[in-house]
C-alpha cells in the first residue's frame, strides 16, 4: 500500500515536471520566434546583399533588383523596377540613404526626380523595435522551407483581432534576412506577397552602384509632394481600433485638389492606416461606401462638410471604425 | 403629324404605334426641327431652362455624327424608302426602332444632366458611391507615408502609367 502511495506520488511529481517542461518548451518557442524575428528585422538593415525580389499584389506583378550596403552604419539601398511595362529599357529607379527615399522616373520625355520621406520597404518590412507588434500579434512557427535557394524559417504572425491581417514571415536560416512576406486574411488566404527569386551576399564595399544612370540626352525635372508637419488639429478619432496609434499628422498639397488636405497615419507596428480630410469644395462629388484594390481597403465618408477617406491594407472592419469615430473638435483639441 | 410628335414627347403617345414619327423626326428637315424644339419648349416649362438652343443642335449634330452600330439601321434607309408602300415591314421593325429612339432619348436626358450639374455647384452635391472612381492620389499619399511598404514605388509606378 505503501508501495503504491509512493508510485502515485511519483506519478504526479512526474507528470507535474512534464507539464511544467511543455509550458517552458512553449514559452520558449514564442520567445524563440520573436528573437528570429528580431534578428530578421536587424538583418535586412545590417547585412550586404543583391538579389531580385517579385512583389504581387491583386492583378499586379513587379519584379525589382535590390542592392543594399550598410558602410560603418551608414545603409544604402537602390532599387530597380525591371519591368514597367509601358517604360520598358527606362527602370525606375529608387534609392534611399539614411531618411530619404529618391526616385528617379522615366515621365513622357521628361525624368523626374521625387524626394520622399523614409519607409520601411522590403526586405526590412519588420521595425526593429517590436514592443507594438508583440501587444498585437502572436507567433507561431512552422516547418522550414526552402526560398530562393536558400533555407528558411517559417513564423507566422497570428492576429489577436479582426482589425489586422495575418502575415506569414520565411527568414533566411543562416543570416536571419527576409526572404519572403505574405499578407493573410481571416480565411488564411493570400493577400499580398513579395518573395526574393535571387540573392547573394556581398562582399565588396564598392559602392559605385549606388548613383542613378543619368542619361544626357533627357531633362530631368523635380517633383516635390509638399508635406507640412502639423502639430495643431482639431480633429479626433475618438475610439482607434485596439493597437493602433498616430504615428504622423501632415497636411498635403495632393495634385488636382484645391485645397490641402489632412492625412493621419495610424499604425500597429506593421500594418498602417491614412485618414484624409478634406473640405467639400464647391462642384465636388462627395463619396460614400467603401471599395477593396488589392488588399487595399477603401472606406469614404462624409462629417460635417468634410470628405473623409481611410485607406489602409487592412481589414474592412478597421477602415469603416476609423471612418465613423472621425469627429470635429474645434475647442477641445488641446490634447 | 406635329401634334403626334409633341403628344409622343410629352408621353402621351401609343409608342407602339409611333415608328412613323421617329422616322420622320430621324430623316431631317421640319420635323427634325421640330423634334429639338419641343424637347426645349418641354424643357423650359418644365423648369429645365438652362438649356440653350445651340446645346440641343450640338447634341443633335453629334448624334448624327455619331457612326449607328444598331443592326437595323440599314433597313432603316429602306424603310424610309419603302414607307407608304410597305407598312408591315415597318412594324416589324418597330421594336428595334423604338430602341434608337430611347437611346436618342437616353442621350438627351444624360446632356440634360450634366447641363444642370454645372449650373447647381453652389450647393453640396449628393454623395456617390466611392466603388465609382478609384481616388488614386490617396492611394499613393498612403503607401508613399505608411511606416512600412511592401513596395509603394512599385505600385505607383502602374498607377502613374494608367493616370496618363
Amino acid at each position: 500500500m505503501l508501495q503504491f502511495k509512493n508510485a502515485l506520488r511519483f506519478c504526479i511529481l512526474g507528470f507535474g515536471v512534464f507539464s511544467l517542461s511543455i509550458f517552458s518548451i512553449s514559452c520558449i518557442a514564442a520567445d524563440d520566434a520573436w528573437l528570429a524575428l528580431q534578428k530578421t528585422a536587424y538583418a535586412a538593415r545590417e547585412l550586404n546583399y543583391q538579389g531580385v525580389f517579385v512583389y504581387q499584389n491583386g492583378k499586379q506583378s513587379r519584379s525589382v533588383q535590390i542592392t543594399h550596403m550598410n558602410n560603418n552604419g551608414q545603409e544604402m539601398t537602390r532599387n530597380l523596377v525591371l519591368d514597367n511595362g509601358a517604360q520598358a529599357g527606362q527602370p525606375r529607379e529608387v534609392y534611399s540613404q539614411g531618411n530619404d527615399i529618391l526616385i528617379v522616373r522615366p515621365k513622357n520625355e521628361k525624368m523626374v526626380i521625387e524626394k520622399r520621406r523614409g519607409q520601411n520597404l522590403f526586405p526590412a518590412m519588420l521595425p526593429t523595435d517590436l514592443q507594438s507588434l508583440k501587444a498585437s500579434y502572436n507567433t507561431r512557427v512552422l516547418a522550414t522551407e526552402m526560398i530562393a535557394g536558400r533555407g528558411a524559417q517559417v513564423i507566422e504572425l497570428i492576429p489577436n483581432d479582426t482589425f489586422r491581417y495575418g502575415y506569414k514571415i520565411w527568414a533566411d536560416a543562416e543570416f536571419g534576412l527576409l526572404l519572403k512576406m505574405t499578407l493573410l486574411d481571416s480565411k488564411k488566404q493570400t493577400l499580398e506577397q513579395i518573395e526574393f527569386t535571387q540573392l547573394s551576399m556581398l562582399n565588396s564595399q564598392d559602392a559605385n552602384w549606388f548613383q542613378p544612370k543619368i542619361d544626357v540626352k533627357k531633362n530631368y525635372v523635380t517633383e516635390d509632394v509638399s508635406a507640412v508637419n502639423h502639430v495643431d488639429t482639431s480633429w479626433i478619432v475618438a475610439e482607434l481600433p485596439t493597437g493602433y496609434v498616430k504615428v504622423d499628422h501632415v497636411t498635403l498639397n495632393l495634385p488636382g485638389k484645391t485645397t490641402p488636405v489632412d492625412q493621419m497615419i495610424f499604425s500597429d507596428g506593421i500594418a498602417s492606416v491614412s485618414l484624409f480630410i478634406e473640405p467639400i469644395t464647391k462642384g465636388m462629388h462627395p463619396k460614400m461606401g467603401h471599395m477593396l484594390i488589392g488588399s487595399t481597403n477603401i472606406c469614404a465618408n462624409v462629417i460635417d462638410s468634410y470628405q473623409i477617406t481611410v485607406v489602409g491594407e487592412v481589414p474592412e472592419a478597421t477602415v469603416m471604425q476609423i471612418a465613423k469615430a472621425v469627429t470635429f473638435k474645434k475647442q477641445t483639441a488641446l490634447k | 403629324m406635329k401634334d403626334q410628335l409633341s403628344a409622343l414627347i410629352d408621353g402621351e403617345y401609343d409608342i407602339s404605334d409611333s415608328e412613323h414619327l421617329i422616322t420622320s423626326a430621324k430623316s431631317g428637315g421640319e420635323m427634325k426641327n421640330c423634334w429639338a424644339h419641343y424637347h426645349l419648349i418641354g424643357d423650359a416649362m418644365r423648369g429645365d431652362g438652362v438649356m440653350s438652343n445651340d446645346f440641343s443642335r450640338r447634341v443633335m449634330a453629334a448624334l448624327d455624327a455619331e457612326p449607328t452600330v444598331l443592326a437595323p439601321n440599314a433597313t432603316t434607309v429602306s424603310l424610309q424608302a419603302n414607307q407608304q408602300s410597305d407598312y408591315k415591314k415597318i412594324t416589324k421593325q418597330s421594336t428595334k426602332l423604338w430602341s434608337v429612339a430611347a437611346s436618342v432619348a437616353a442621350v438627351m436626358f444624360v446632356g440634360v444632366m450634366m447641363f444642370q450639374q454645372q449650373f447647381s455647384q453652389t450647393e453640396q452635391l449628393a454623395p456617390v458611391e466611392i466603388a465609382q472612381s478609384i481616388p488614386t492620389e490617396y492611394l499613393q499619399a498612403h503607401q508613399a507615408a505608411a511606416p512600412s511598404s511592401a513596395a509603394y514605388y512599385i505600385q505607383n509606378a502602374s498607377y502613374a502609367e494608367s493616370k496618363k
